[in-house]
């Protein structure tokens, strides 16, 4: 049987960002987006990450190799202007979309929104080795909420909502401690899907340091912040084996429906 | 890193059974990655491999370390080993140590005599291999325990090598050449750290790794002691450039305390007077130029409770510092510690609300929906891109996922082991093969013909841009968003 083409198929990764999009957009966040191709700044040292310091070994980068003009550091490309405050001012491709996070709060900053909420869905990129569970690029979702009184309770309820509503009311999500040079507290989030306690991302308050590379003033705003892969959860929800599936261009994997 | 219950038990008793101890620790210290109950010469034990925290690395890296923590969390009783340390009356001692180099911080060494290496007590053997260590002689053995049981990297020379007594840490000379324990010869630069005796003969990377000239041979009797501390970016920046990784170097780039270095001492020098019944030892020598701060740390209560969302109250506070031995002084809901030396994670008061929200147990926080008064403003990239998708999706086209990764391009990534070290500069290229691949599996598919697209960025050295690009029959058309749109 072939059938004439009426509508066409979703990429599984698309009707999940939106669907993660939605969850979010239902407690009052708005949409960021941001460059792929990033300065290091945004990237690493607007996060707190020290130089020279193992917290840098924990997301592996591709660093670029081309020297990139500086008209295009500047905002003339994809970057819309490099910061003064400009570390060693090298380009990588972003590690995570924290990235966006911390533009859109820097942003909220100077036009004097608070509080405020964001979320990012974009692809990032990895330099390891590839396995099942280990692409060289991949989707990330985050975000952060930012305002006087925005707390780890605040936290731990948006988080809670947005894995039900992707994985199922019945989901149950706990918090364990860990560790980002963005985040304090930090703290991983666990779902259990199907029996098994699964890490989906992590998460945490953030960081005065991050707040004041932003521009904020710890003193009067606070608030929280999280990350991790949406490949993962379109891995979990619909039992796909192999994260290497996604980029193939194979319409073969276009085969889930959203439920909502 | 692997820790042995039953080494842990020698310094907590009272510890609970292992499958609830490895719950204690995921729920308030860090993820145990797995936990294996293994039976031993019919001794029970269990491993757990402890995902130790970026931010402890400096004091959990270590059985007491974890024992001290675990001890304060549950509040049980924590045994001192020190007062069972008993070394012989150490003699006055010619060894002449020296520091050359700013990057090292503390610097000890103390000869011990009349040593004689041979096979290591069982105990010894039996901790090792539980953590998956395997027993060399008692000496090395020794410098290997006191690691993993306090976190304090040991090492020991042949005193026989070290012309007239004397030590120095140093900066390498550019070019210079030590060969390190496994044979093989690493060139040095002014950057990197190095202990010498004051002829020239190299005796270790600093912090990195041994070399072989004073390494210990069966016939060794004399040695030299040697615990000291390094800056933790000195020593990365040499492991880094000399590609070498040792447990030596991990501990040492999360900036050990130097304080840690005369317990490191004390432990090796007991184990070993333990191990040589025979052995005489001479004064420990210390050079330690710039003491570690004694720091102090002021935080409320209701500061801590604003972060965390949860009603912390003052006499949890007290109770959390006493159980942990930290001294305080408390004003109403203020308080102000004295930092423990080992506690180098807690500097700011935020730290304080992480260290007492995973001591109480972030689970103690009731997740709240926050109300807040923001008006979201319309994302337009995101607006474009799904206008885009759906008018594409209605018109019968199926969307696809590429890789951003190509064999060539204007922007290279700095990347070892792949041949598609460029950035794409289309999406064309991609969407071709993606319709090679597609078209083999139409009738599989249910389509008579294969339609499909791909929203992506693609990387010229004008920059990084959103594009579009669809296919019509086997032609692919590529537009920029904005002009896809119009």
């Amino acid at each position: 049987m072939i059938k004439e083409n009426k509508k066409g198929t979703e990429h599984p990764l698309s009707l999940l960002a939106n669907q993660a999009y939605q969850a979010f957009s239902e407690l009052g966040f708005e949409i960021a987006t941001g460059p792929e191709l990033e300065s290091d700044w945004y990237n690493f040292y607007v996060l707190n990450f020290p130089k020279d310091h193992p917290a840098l070994d924990m997301q592996d980068t591709f660093w670029i190799k081309t020297a990139l003009p500086d008209t295009f550091l500047n905002g003339d490309g994809g970057l819309p202007g490099y910061p003064e405050k400009k570390d060693s001012g090298r380009a990588v491709l972003r590690t995570h979309t924290t990235t966006v996070t911390a533009r859109a709060i820097e942003q909220a900053g100077k036009d004097g929104r608070f509080p405020c909420a964001f979320i990012s869905i974009g692809k990032v990129f990895r330099n390891e080795a590839t396995d099942i569970t280990h692409e060289m690029q991949f989707f990330q979702i985050d975000g952060a909420m930012v305002g006087e009184n925005i707390t780890l309770a605040d936290l731990k309820g948006v988080l809670t909502h947005f894995y039900k509503k992707m994985l199922g009311g019945d989901v149950e999500v706990e918090f364990r401690p860990s560790f980002f040079p963005f985040t304090e507290p930090s703290l991983e989030v666990f779902a259990k899907f199907k029996g098994k306690w699964l890490e989906m991302m992590g998460s945490g308050m953030l960081h005065p340091n991050v707040l004041r590379n932003c521009g904020l003033d710890p003193k009067k705003v606070q608030g929280f912040a999280f990350g991790g892969g949406l490949d993962r959860i379109a891995m979990i929800k619909w039992g796909i084996p192999d994260i290497r599936l996604f980029y193939q261009g194979d319409l073969r994997l276009n085969q889930f429906e959203n439920e909502n | 890193m692997k820790i042995s219950y039953n080494w842990l038990k020698w310094y907590i008793p009272n510890a609970p059974e292992g499958n609830i101890l490895a719950d204690v620790i995921t729920y308030h210290v860090a993820e145990v990655e797995s936990v294996q109950h293994s039976v031993l010469n019919n001794e029970e034990d269990w491993i757990f491999d402890i995902k130790i925290l970026p931010n402890r690395a400096h004091d959990l890296l270590s059985h007491q370390g974890v024992a001290r923590e675990l001890a304060s969390l549950l509040n049980i009783n924590f045994v001192d080993p020190t007062p069972k340390y008993k070394i012989p009356d150490s003699k006055p001692t010619k060894l002449i140590k020296r520091i050359e180099a700013p990057k090292c911080r503390r610097y000890m060494g103390r000869i011990v005599r009349n040593i004689k290496i041979g096979l290591s007590p069982e105990w010894v053997v039996k901790h090792l291999e539980s953590i998956g260590q395997r027993s060399i002689n008692n000496i090395v053995d020794a410098t290997n325990i006191v690691t993993f049981d306090c976190g304090q990297p040991a090492h020991v020379f042949d005193l026989s090598k070290v012309k007239d007594l004397k030590l120095q840490v140093r900066n390498a000379k550019n070019g210079e050449k030590i060969k390190i324990l496994g044979g093989v010869e690493k060139t040095l630069d002014d950057t990197m750290m190095i202990i010498a005796d004051d002829y020239g003969n190299g005796l270790d990377i600093a912090g990195v790794k041994g070399g072989e000239y004073a390494e210990l041979t069966e016939a060794t009797t004399n040695i030299i002691l040697e615990c000291a501390n390094f800056d933790p970016v000195s020593i990365r920046k040499t492991a880094q450039r000399l590609n070498i990784i040792t447990d030596a170097k991990k501990r040492f780039e999360n900036d050990l305390s130097p304080e840690l270095a005369s317990y490191g001492m004390l432990e090796l020098s007991a184990l070993i007077s333990d191990m040589c019944p025979e052995a005489e030892f001479e004064d420990v020598i210390d050079v330690y130029p710039k003491k570690q701060e004694e720091r102090k740390l002021s935080f409320s209560v209701s500061r801590i409770s604003e972060i965390l969302g949860l009603d912390v109250s003052a006499s949890e506070v007290e109770g959390i510092l006493k159980r942990y031995n930290i001294e305080y002084k408390q004003s109403d809901s203020k308080f102000e510690i004295t930092m423990p030396s080992m506690r180098l994670d807690l500097v700011i008061e935020e730290d304080m609300a992480e260290e007492i929200g995973r001591i109480l147990g972030y689970d103690k926080v009731k997740p709240t929906i926050p109300k807040i008064d923001f008006k979201p403003k319309v994302n337009e990239t995101y607006t474009k891109i799904s206008w885009a998708r759906n008018k594409l999706l209605s018109e019968g086209y199926s969307e696809v996922m590429t890789y951003t990764f190509f064999n060539k391009g204007e922007v290279e990534v700095e990347m070892s082991a792949s041949d598609k070290k460029f950035l794409r500069t289309n999406l064309t290229d991609g969407l071709k093969e993606s319709l090679k691949l597609n078209e083999l599996n139409a009738p599989l598919l249910g389509f008579d013909r294969i339609k499909i697209f791909e929203i992506g960025t693609v990387f010229t050295n004008k920059g990084e841009k959103m594009r579009v690009a669809y296919n019509e029959g086997s032609k692919i058309i590529e537009k920029n968003l904005n002009e896809f749109r119009k």
